[in-house]
């Protein structure tokens, strides 16, 4: 799956940091996610969507390789 | 409806839960001396305390397992996975090197199959899944 996670979090100004604050999850969770080492769980996905302020899907893409 | 969450950080919970993890092992470990050289230590193997030495492993045990599962349950959701994989691939590795291991006697290449090697190896097998699949989502 891939996912815009850094560009929004780069438009924020926020830390990698900042963000596992505001989802109560370890900075290497969402380090793994933005690399596309990890897809998060549906609970996650709209937790991050909430923060954004966002339709999941603007977000979350599926990976057509 | 009212949130009856803990309102800790996770972090916290984590903490606490890890701490609590930690002393219930060491309970355990400590619990399992007890039954194992208490009799010829220190009670002269009375059955009747020989007897409640296994209920306390028992039950220390059970803390232990409980203990894990609020850990599991405190960790996020990356850790967690981590864990979950770590635990099929350590079963999996178990499986595979215990009827090696069982066969050994038999074939008479060692004496006799000791039940602590496989606990050693499910030990050995859990830390070093761990540690290679967090570092293989987490490298940066």
């Amino acid at each position: 799956m891939k996912n815009r996670l850094k560009a929004l979090r780069a438009d924020r100004d926020w830390t990698q940091a900042d963000l596992a604050d505001r989802l109560h999850v370890t900075r290497q969770t969402i380090n793994a996610i933005e690399k596309g080492k990890y897809d998060p769980s549906l609970p996650l996905a709209f937790k991050i969507a909430a923060v954004f302020g966002m339709p999941i899907e603007e977000i979350f893409s599926p990976d057509t390789k | 409806m009212s949130d009856t969450r803990s309102h800790t950080s996770p972090q916290a919970d984590l903490k606490k839960s890890t701490v609590q993890l930690f002393l219930a092992a060491a309970a355990w470990v400590g619990s399992t001396a007890l039954m194992s050289f208490g009799p010829s230590a220190f009670w002269d193997f009375d059955t009747a305390i020989t007897f409640l030495a296994i209920v306390a492993n028992l039950i220390v045990g059970v803390l232990m397992l409980y203990s894990f599962f609020r850990h599991l349950k405190n960790m996020d959701e990356l850790q967690r996975q981590t864990h979950l994989e770590a635990m099929a691939l350590t079963l999996g590795i178990t499986m595979v090197l215990t009827v090696i291991y069982g066969a050994l006697p038999q074939a008479k290449v060692v004496a006799s199959a000791q039940p602590a090697n496989v606990l050693f190896v499910i030990g050995m097998s859990y830390i070093l899944s761990v540690i290679t699949l967090w570092l293989r989502r987490t490298r940066e």
